[in-house]
């Protein structure tokens, strides 16, 4: 855990703090995201906490012991820190990079290989071809993976990341995030992850902070900030787009509901009747193997159903022959999905087998509800 | 002026031999000794303790490489004397400059964030100053030690003024006699001494640049 209280930073020769009175609490195993525009003291705060810039006033306590107390190199050697520009030695390997905190420890060398090996395998990367590479021969997401992977190099309980993803191209980045939130679930470090990217900030925190000048404006989880922005910067520093947002924050799977209608190919002749018999709003289409291949909503039956053949009402189900989404989706992708197939209803999906049903009206419910969670 | 072979042979069997010794001897020596003052001042200028007496004292280096060599040569003299001693501190004099200012330059083309990294996973200053900076800065310290031997080479030509013998002494006895032969030997020596120099020094400097400086 690592408790801020009352902490300020003036940096010499300026009149304005660049952190002023800061309060602020990560719980264990919590990624907690400061974000904020540039100069809003996002930075200062990392660079305080492993004491590479020290506060003018304030406490920083982690797990509970004053910082100060520890040798600013040992404190740091207990401490993963990733920085935007990465900062590999140029001069060193990747493996050797990776064994700097290690041997800071005095590890044997056998330890140190194995644990190695372990991390750029943890990171992705293949140790047999990556080891004993140079920093200049890797991509640049490659290169941040190593710069993961050596802040992890002695399991620190705590990791400190500069916009450690700012550097790499969009898709890249993307893939890296998703990787990390990917590790972090396995190890639930806590972890404090500067950004101004908003986007990231949502994607990335537990909670999130945001800081304008130097102040913690708004510090809460991303659907409590989307939610309930306190005041006109925060709202306008989300972006007014907030609600879409917030459609990123859950997946598919949590509010998809089980009243949905299950019509086999057998049975289309008799389709309006099976589905007035169901009361549900949708009915699904399955083959004769099970697989889902198509749609009917009630209401479109209701008003024509009775007149069509068959034929023309297993025409009408396909044309919603791919309005199916997995469960783990995105609210975010489940909404473009709809718009782009210009349908209602979506079959939800685990795996292979039809789970559930989700419709525009109930993304609409949950983007609007102010404290679902 | 006339050209004798014989003279000519007298020069490269018999005199060039010494002269060339006590020519390489002066030169790394002095070298070495500008080497121990240099590179170690280099480092201290560029701790952030001391970073404020940096420009002075590089202004200072300047100011004695501007000197004529053999100003400095004939300035050690009254106060050191004659021979080998006086001619090695003119020529550790004049080879301070382009070591220092390299060092300086070199430490601080050091990539902050790769520093800010370092220092951010636990090495100490010292740690980083062994392990990060100085072999960094190598290639651009070994270039300054470079540019500095092969200036030292020729100025010590000058050292035969003083008694400091070297590839000097033919040159100032060729010109004092009229002896042409004499001269080519000495000049050519020297100059062939010096491309000596640079080459060996830059296969160190090659040596020593850090493998992952080359993307190959």
């Amino acid at each position: 855990m690592i408790k801020l209280i009352n902490v300020t930073k003036i940096y010499a020769g300026q009149k304005e703090p660049a952190v002023r009175e800061l309060n602020l609490t990560v719980e264990e195993g919590e990624s907690c995201v400061l974000v904020g525009p540039s100069g809003c003291g996002k930075s200062t705060t990392l660079r305080m906490i492993n004491r590479l810039i020290e506060p003018s006033s304030g406490t920083i306590l982690i797990d509970g012991k004053d910082i100060r107390e520890t040798d600013p190199d040992q404190l740091r050697m207990g401490i993963g820190y990733v920085i935007q520009q990465i900062g590999l030695l140029p001069h060193r390997t990747v493996a050797e990079n990776i064994a700097i905190v290690p041997r800071l420890y005095g590890w044997p060398k056998d330890k140190i290989k194995e644990r190695t090996d372990e991390l750029l395998e943890l990171v992705g990367l293949d140790p047999e071809t990556t080891r004993s590479k140079y920093p200049a021969q890797l991509s640049g997401g490659q290169m941040q993976r190593v710069g993961v992977a050596r802040a992890m190099a002695v399991d620190p309980p705590i990791m400190l990341m500069d916009e450690p993803f700012g550097a790499v191209d969009p898709i890249a980045r993307n893939h890296l995030q998703d990787e990390f939130l990917r590790l972090q679930s396995l190890m639930r470090k806590t972890i404090c992850f500067v950004t101004h990217d908003i986007n990231e900030a949502i994607k990335m925190g537990d909670r999130i902070a945001i800081f304008n000048r130097g102040e913690l404006v708004q510090h809460g989880s991303p659907h409590e900030i989307l939610s309930n922005p306190v005041n006109e910067f925060v709202r306008d520093f989300i972006g007014y787009d907030r609600v879409v947002k917030k459609l990123s924050l859950c997946r598919v799977g949590a509010i998809a509901r089980k009243d949905f209608g299950v019509i086999r190919e057998s049975e289309l002749p008799a389709a309006a009747e099976i589905m007035r018999k169901q009361q549900t709003e949708v009915s699904f289409l399955l083959d004769h193997l099970g697989a889902p291949g198509g749609m009917l909503a009630r209401k479109l039956i209701e008003k024509q159903g009775a007149a069509l053949s068959p034929g023309a009402l297993k025409e009408l189900a396909q044309k919603g022959r791919e309005a199916f989404i997995q469960e783990d989706a995105l609210l975010r992708d489940a909404l473009s999905l709809l718009f782009e197939l210009s349908v209602d209803y979506l079959g939800v999906l685990r795996g292979e087998t039809l789970c559930g049903v989700v419709s525009l009206a109930d993304i609409r419910e949950y983007a609007a509800g102010k404290e679902v969670d | 002026m006339k050209w004798s072979w014989e003279r000519f042979l007298v020069a490269i069997l018999e005199r060039a031999p010494q002269a060339l010794i006590d020519h390489i001897g002066m030169v790394l020596v002095s070298l070495i000794v500008a080497i121990i003052i240099s590179v170690p001042i280099g480092i201290l200028l560029t701790r952030p303790r001391l970073k404020w007496l940096g420009g002075i004292i590089l202004n200072i280096l300047n100011l004695m490489q501007t000197f004529p060599g053999l100003a400095i040569v004939a300035l050690a003299m009254p106060i050191l004397g004659m021979g080998f001693k006086p001619a090695v501190f003119a020529l550790t004099i004049q080879g301070l400059l382009p070591i220092a200012r390299n060092t300086i330059a070199g430490l601080y083309g050091v990539d902050p964030d790769v520093m800010e990294a370092a220092r951010g996973m636990g090495m100490s200053r010292k740690k980083v100053l062994y392990e990060v900076e100085i072999p960094l800065a190598m290639p651009v310290i070994l270039a300054g030690i470079r540019t500095s031997a092969v200036y030292v080479v020729s100025v010590a030509t000058l050292a035969a003024y003083i008694g400091g013998g070297g590839l000097g002494d033919l040159i100032v006895s060729g010109l004092n006699m009229f002896w042409p032969d004499f001269i080519v030997v000495g000049a050519g020596l020297g100059a062939l001494l010096a491309i000596f120099f640079d080459r060996v020094l830059g296969l160190v400097e090659k040596k020593y640049t850090p493998l992952g400086y080359s993307t190959e």
